[in-house]
Parts: C-alpha cells; sequence; structure tokens
C-alpha cells in the first residue's frame, strides 16, 4: 500500500518546488523592473496620517442604506420628479411656440407684400346715418361680416354666432374688438332697417351701407363674392347670394384671418383672443 | 285670418305679414322662428311622405301637406319658401353624397351645415 504514495508524493513536492520556483522569478523580475522606474518621494508616517478601511464614497449611515442606494443607482424620487417636471415644462413651451408660430404664419401669409390682399379703405355710412370709414376701424381688431336683413338662414344664425364670440372676446379683452356687419343688399337695407335688424343681435353691433357702387367697392376689397339677381323691379323680392365669412382684420387694417361656419363661437373667439395676444402694438380700448 | 284676410283685413299685423311674405319688409327675429318652426313643420310632412323635391312634386305635396303648405306659405317670405324647398332638395343631396363617401371610406371633416345647432 506504500509503493504507490510514494512517487505521488514527490510528483506534488516536485510541482509545489517548481510553482514556488516561478513565483520567486516572477517576484524578482517585477523586482528589478521596478527599480528601473522613476524615484517616488520616499513615503512617511509622518505625511500619511491612519485612514480607517470604511468606504467613504457616500455617506450613508448604515450599511443597508447604502446597500439600497447602490441597487437603485443614481435614481431617487426627487430626481425622478425633477426629470418629469423638467420634460413636462419643455413640451409645453414647444407646444407653446409651436402655436404662435402656426398663428404668426396665418397671419403673416395673409398680409401679403405692399398692398394688403384683403381689405382697404372704403366710405360708407353707420345705422346711425353717420359717415364710416376704414380710418375708425384702426386701432382695433375689427370682426367684418358681410350679409343683408332679408337673408333667410344662413345670416341670421352666423350674426347670432358673431354675438356670442363678440361678447366672449368682451370678457377677456373689453372694447379690442369692432364687430361690423356690411350689408350686400344696399337697396333695401337703409340705416334705419340695418339698425332694426341689428338692435336684434347685438347693441355693440355696427351695420354699414351706402351706395350700390360704394358696396360694390367694399366687396371687392374685402374679396366677398356677392350677387343681386338683375332686372329687379321696385318692391320685387329677392335673395342676394354672398360669401359668409368673419373677417378678422387687424388694428393696421391688415386682414388676419377668415373665420367660417366650421367654428363654434368659443373656438372663434378663442382664435381672436389668440391674435390679439400675438399683437405687440398697441389695440385701443376706448 | 288665412290668405283670404288678406286681402280683407286691414289690421296692423296682416298688413306686416304680408309685407313679410312680399318681401318689402325684413322679418324680425321672433318673425324669422315664426318662419323656420313652420318650414321644419312642412319638411317633416315631406319627410314623412318621400317628396324630396316640393318644387318639382307640387301636386303631391300641396295634396299631402296642405296644412303644412299653408302655414309656411303664411309665415315665411315667398322668396323664402322657394329658398328653403330648393335648399332641402340640396341638402339631402348632400347628405347622400356624404354617405357614399363615408361608405367608400372618406374622411369626414368638421363642417356644419344644420340650421339648428346640434345638441
Amino acid at each position: 500500500m506504500m509503493q504507490p504514495v510514494t512517487p505521488m508524493w514527490a510528483f506534488i513536492q516536485a510541482t509545489v518546488a517548481r510553482a514556488t520556483g516561478q513565483q520567486c522569478r516572477r517576484f524578482l523580475s517585477s523586482a528589478a523592473r521596478q527599480q528601473t522606474r522613476r524615484p517616488t518621494p520616499p513615503c512617511t508616517a509622518t505625511t500619511r496620517p491612519y485612514q480607517p478601511l470604511v468606504q467613504r464614497r457616500f455617506k450613508f449611515k448604515t450599511v443597508e442604506e447604502a446597500k439600497s442606494r447602490y441597487r437603485s443607482g443614481p435614481f431617487s424620487w426627487k430626481s425622478g420628479v425633477l426629470f418629469v417636471l423638467t420634460g413636462a415644462g419643455l413640451l409645453y413651451y414647444f407646444e407653446q411656440e409651436k402655436e404662435r408660430m402656426q398663428r404668426k404664419r396665418v397671419a403673416e401669409a395673409a398680409k401679403g407684400v405692399g398692398r394688403p390682399k384683403v381689405g382697404g379703405p372704403f366710405e360708407l355710412i353707420d345705422q346711425d346715418g353717420k359717415p364710416f370709414s376704414d380710418k375708425d376701424l384702426k386701432g382695433k381688431y375689427s370682426l367684418v361680416y358681410f350679409g343683408f336683413s332679408h337673408c333667410p338662414d344662413i345670416c341670421p344664425e352666423e350674426l347670432d354666432k358673431m354675438a356670442k364670440m363678440f361678447d366672449l372676446v368682451q370678457t377677456e379683452r373689453p372694447g379690442a374688438l369692432l364687430p361690423v356687419f356690411v350689408t350686400c343688399d344696399p337697396a333695401r337695407d337703409d340705416p334705419k332697417v340695418l339698425k332694426e335688424y341689428l338692435s336684434e343681435f347685438h347693441p355693440s353691433f355696427i351695420g354699414l351701407t351706402g351706395t350700390y357702387d360704394q358696396i360694390k367697392a367694399m366687396c371687392k376689397e374685402y374679396r366677398v363674392y356677392f350677387s343681386t339677381p338683375t332686372e329687379v323691379k321696385p318692391g320685387q323680392d329677392y335673395l342676394v347670394d354672398h360669401s359668409i365669412y368673419f373677417y378678422l382684420m387687424d388694428p393696421e387694417g391688415d386682414f388676419v384671418e377668415a373665420l367660417g361656419r366650421q367654428h363654434s363661437p368659443e373656438q372663434a373667439a378663442k382664435v381672436i383672443l389668440d391674435h390679439m395676444k400675438d399683437w405687440t402694438g398697441q389695440i385701443k380700448t376706448a | 285670418m288665412g290668405i283670404l284676410g288678406l286681402f280683407t283685413s286691414t289690421s296692423e299685423e296682416e298688413k306686416r305679414a304680408s309685407e313679410i311674405r312680399k318681401g318689402t319688409v325684413a322679418p324680425t327675429r321672433a318673425e324669422r322662428q315664426r318662419c323656420w318652426e313652420s318650414r321644419d313643420l312642412y319638411f317633416a310632412c315631406l319627410d314623412k311622405h318621400d317628396i324630396i323635391d316640393a318644387l318639382k312634386e307640387d301636386k303631391k305635396a300641396s295634396k299631402e301637406c296642405k296644412a303644412e303648405s299653408t302655414k309656411f306659405e303664411e309665415n315665411c317670405a315667398e322668396k323664402w319658401v322657394t329658398y328653403f324647398k330648393q335648399w332641402r332638395v340640396q341638402d339631402i343631396q348632400k347628405r347622400r353624397r356624404l354617405a357614399e363617401l363615408e361608405a367608400q371610406g372618406g374622411i369626414k371633416l368638421d363642417v356644419n351645415t344644420q340650421f339648428t345647432e346640434k345638441k
């Protein structure tokens, strides 16, 4: 039984000796390499005070605290909230900016170069028979609508809508908007008729009329299509075909945007108020 | 009252109603409302009897919806009566076309063609 053990033992001894020999050599070689390095000032005990073997990277009282911190990494509820808030803030800002730019583009696109594309000078009379011109619109936003008192369905509905949006704008920006109604039927809509007609919609509405040629010129400037049937005998009833848009004009008398049947009074009022917000100049309120 | 009253009565009310019918004066809000109500009743009757164009199917319309037609013509200007009848044909055609397009997978845009606000 002893015989097989002896060679085994010898083998182990030999391996260990070889291993230590290698270790020795390695130690010697690394020690030799060390000598070629740049000399460093000798460290003395006086310059290096005793440092306890405690990890000082985080200031935690307990190991558990440190462990939990390690598990969650640099994320805490505070940083989370901060991240979400910043994100939401930026998103809100960009959305606002986008909308503003969109509105600006609409307003700018409508301005045109040189002569405005829609709107222009006019000389008409209001429902009290007083002269009223484009100069009376300057300094305020104005909402211009074309229609006629004998209109069967659309104009009365749209005028009710105009009254609603005017009131909505009025609550936020009193006196900043002029609601203007221009008749396309000057033959029948004299100041008296207009006064009676408009008083049922809103006391602040301004009704404009004039001669056929004056109205025709006004409609042409505002790019309003209207057609009075030809060959109407005096006293004969007729309907006038006309465009049904509200024209929003800025304080300088330039066209801003057309509001149509698809806008609810609330939507329209919002569009108007937003444009007013964007206006950098003065808006007269008296 | 009625059509005969138009010629015999000289009362203010009748005079006014006749002026509205002829289109010499513009109706007030209340008068317009009355006209629209009688129009809606008349159209409801036409719907019931499957009449689309009351101008073309004049005989059938006046036979089936006599009472409603009389009221309609009494409360509205003559021009308005014709206009509303034409509008009805166009509106029905428009609705049909829209339904057709929708069946084909068209995208509906938000456009209001109703007289009354949607409730």
